[in-house]
């Protein structure tokens, strides 16, 4: 019996008042929602108290569209584990270790037979750059196989758009920026990658701007159903 | 404000720079579990099997890369003039984290490899083992070890001929 089944086992018979005393049945500390744990902190802080949806809490409540699919994804409806994060296809600096670390998670997927159960949501923060064109060439400068049918790139419709997706909703913070360097603006920003899992619960929220990809895959094979 | 934005103002945690190629993580823990072998491919310089990485017994040269990094390219040539100008007095390795598999073969990295004139041995590192002990968040990332298996000296970023030279002679001396 997989954690969902349990727990709507568990809820029909109305038991959910007496699972908090046998918490050693699930995972997850207690909290039903979610299969991991409460993950280690630096610092002393629950999910509530972190600028980005963490630990435990639901994904926002957001849909995005899909250009390379012509529709539009409700990241609360995807009924499988995903992996969320955002970027911008002209970074030169983080996006592309963020990617790439997808990008490896993706293959591995692909290799050991579960790419069905797991779906990948890079998102753009820079709409006006990044279209379906642009996402096309992307992958294939990045080896994403965007055939495999679980690599969905999203772009909010709008600056605006990006910045109450991205930012507001995700708390991933992005400035833009003229380096006199270039003759393009970049931006900065923050880097989080979420892992969602199917019912929609963060189960991790990785701070980094290289993420550790086979952390990611252990943690994945924990919360696949 | 909602409490989000509240919240991010007051954190402001963690902009990143956007100007420069690199990652600036700090590097973390250095040296745990080296030395480690890596799988090598069958490529100009390198052959099918696998790799101590760093080499027993002499200077070590270390290369991490990716086929999507621009960069990296580029640190091939230093790479190259280096390895024409010490020979088998120091040993070399390109190593890249990158999975095979979906739309990425080995004859895609053995392509990449003789378009940037690699002549070493060439190594796959799929679980990014190396990179992780080497506390490397960026690429490329080069590492120079002295030949009783100890860092010397690494750094993210594109690392030029010159410096690459130095801490070649550094360790070579030292040793």
């Amino acid at each position: 019996m997989n954690r969902r089944d349990y727990l709507r086992t568990a809820t029909a018979v109305g038991l959910a008042g007496s699972v908090a005393g046998c918490t050693g049945l699930l995972d997850g500390d207690g909290n039903p929602n979610v299969t991991l744990g409460e993950p280690d902190r630096e610092v002393d802080a629950s999910s509530e108290d972190l600028p980005y949806p963490a630990w435990g809490q639901k994904v926002p409540d957001v849909s995005v569209p899909v250009p390379l699919e012509d529709r539009t994804v409700s990241l609360r409806s995807i009924d499988k584990a995903s992996l969320v994060t955002f970027f911008y296809s002209h970074c030169n600096t983080v996006c592309p270790v963020l990617i790439s670390a997808m990008r490896n998670i993706q293959t591995h997927s692909l290799n050991e037979g579960y790419a069905d159960e797991v779906a990948f949501f890079p998102t753009t923060f820079d709409p006006a750059r990044d279209d379906a064109d642009r996402f096309r060439a992307y992958a294939d400068e990045m080896n994403v196989d965007t055939d495999a049918g679980n690599w969905h790139f999203l772009r909010p419709e709008s600056k605006d758009r990006a910045k109450a997706v991205v930012q507001e909703q995700f708390g991933v913070r992005f400035d833009r920026t003229e380096p006199e360097d270039m003759d393009m603006y970049m931006f900065a920003h923050s880097a989080l990658t979420f892992l969602v899992n199917a019912d929609g619960y963060v189960e991790r929220a990785y701070r980094s701007k290289s993420p550790d990809a086979d952390q990611i895959i252990s943690d994945l094979e924990d919360i696949r159903t | 404000m909602n409490r989000r934005r509240a919240l991010l103002a007051l954190g402001g945690f963690g902009l990143t720079g956007a100007s420069a190629w690199v990652l600036q993580n700090g590097v973390g823990e250095t040296g745990d579990g080296l030395p480690i072998r890596v799988e090598t491919m069958d490529a100009p310089g390198s052959s099918a099997g696998n790799a101590r990485v760093p080499a027993d017994g002499t200077v070590t040269v270390v290369d991490l890369f990716a086929t999507w990094c621009a960069p990296c390219e580029e640190q091939m040539h230093a790479l190259g003039t280096v390895r024409e100008e010490y020979g088998d007095e120091v040993s070399m390795v390109s190593v890249t984290n990158e999975r095979m598999g979906g739309s990425l073969t080995r004859g895609d990295v053995r392509d990449w490899w003789r378009d940037n004139d690699g002549e070493w041995t060439l190594g796959l590192d799929p679980a990014s083992d190396l990179m992780s002990a080497l506390g490397a968040g960026s690429i490329p990332h080069v590492a120079v070890f002295d030949a009783a298996g100890e860092v010397r000296w690494q750094e993210g970023g594109l690392t030029d001929a010159a410096t690459l030279r130095t801490e070649i002679d550094r360790a070579l001396r030292e040793q």
